[in-house]
């Protein structure tokens, strides 16, 4: 334990996150944490395994463990730092846009002082390959309504970005949620539902 | 995540540029300027999707430079605290692994990482669980909560 101790205190300087790793002394904490966690994401995790190992590398949830050290520090919500006219796209939104733009490319490419940069090909191979819905338009009017019942733009695109399968999987990704959630699991599991038909079958060839 | 804001900028403009093309001289040149960057506040430009509207020239004292202001609309890609994304495994070491989400890099370090999953050396360095059933190397797809961002202006 005390060598973790010690390296821990290493990389807090090169890490600017603020007091996270604080939080691994505190066992309780951490044990509590955890706890919360496993129960409520246990039913889906296998479901998420099963399908993205289809074909792909088996994917790990990585961000899991940053609610052991402390769960409030990270569920700001997403759209807190935003400013007023910042307009959230979805993935599947911002490919086709990237795309159309691209094709535009084409035409400019001619003058050879415009150089198309490296974080335009990274940002359209990065919305197409995490952009799981091939109607953008369809997802967005089943998501829309939910506006109505208190969820924010931002918090909109995460759930499409992220395409979770259940309510139970969206409070658990989206915590700022939680305190509403007498309210709004309902019209949440009307929508993951909806969406759900939707779904690009991942088995054909 | 990305966006699509709207965003101004005041272009300086040679002379040389005037004329008949002096709107299409301004916009490519405002692409050139914009296109690729990252700030702190808006995130990376990743491209530019119209122009709103440009204002009147101004033309500086001294030098026969004129300034337009441009407002134009973009998308951007910006990560957040709280955000949860997918990316791709770039490196794997014992501090942690790095990984790319378009044309963001992210690191995670190895306190974040479950405790079950252990660090292993070799040819392939990878992060395995105990029983083998998970793991991430290089090109693994990850999910992961974002905690923290920092904007390095060395790395553009």
């Amino acid at each position: 334990p005390k060598q973790v101790l010690e390296m821990s205190d290493k990389a807090g300087s090169l890490l600017s996150s603020k007091g996270s790793l604080k939080g691994k002394d505190d066992s309780a904490a951490k044990a509590k944490g955890r706890k919360v966690q496993f129960s409520k994401e246990g039913p889906f995790e296998s479901v998420m395994n099963g399908t993205k190992s289809a074909g792909k590398d088996k994917v790990a949830n990585g961000g899991k463990s940053s609610a052991t050290k402390d769960p409030h520090q990270y569920e700001q919500r997403v759209d807190q730092e935003l400013p007023e006219n910042f307009k959230c796209l979805m993935d599947c939104e911002a490919a086709v846009m990237l795309q159309g733009i691209q094709d535009h490319m084409v035409m400019l490419s001619r003058d050879p002082a415009i150089k198309i940069p490296a974080s335009f090909d990274k940002g359209l191979h990065y919305a197409k390959s995490s952009s799981k819905h091939s109607n953008p338009e369809a997802v967005r009017s089943i998501l829309e309504p939910l506006k109505n019942h208190g969820l924010t733009e931002s918090e909109i695109c995460v759930i499409a970005n992220v395409y979770p399968e259940t309510a139970d999987e969206v409070f658990a990704l989206l915590p700022s949620l939680k305190g509403k959630r007498g309210i709004n699991s309902k019209p949440i599991e009307d929508s993951m539902s909806e969406l759900a038909k939707l779904k690009q079958p991942i088995f054909t060839v | 995540m990305f966006f699509h804001i709207v965003l101004e900028r005041n272009m300086q403009l040679h002379p040389r540029y005037f004329g008949r093309n002096l709107r299409d001289n301004l916009v490519s040149k405002l692409m050139k300027d914009v296109e690729g960057t990252c700030s702190g506040r808006h995130g990376f430009v990743v491209a530019v999707t119209g122009i709103e509207n440009i204002g009147k020239g101004l033309i500086r004292d001294g030098t026969g430079f004129v300034t337009f202001p441009v407002k134009y609309q973009c998308v951007v890609f910006r990560p957040f605290k709280g955000e949860i994304l997918e990316a791709v495994v770039t490196m794997v070491n014992k501090m942690g692994f790095f990984a790319e989400a378009g044309p963001v890099q992210i690191f995670v370090s190895n306190h974040l990482i479950p405790d079950d999953m252990e660090f292993q050396s070799g040819d392939m360095p990878n992060y395995t669980t105990s029983d083998g059933s998970v793991k991430i190397q290089k090109d693994s797809e990850v999910r992961l909560k974002i905690i923290g961002t920092r904007v390095d202006a060395t790395e553009i």
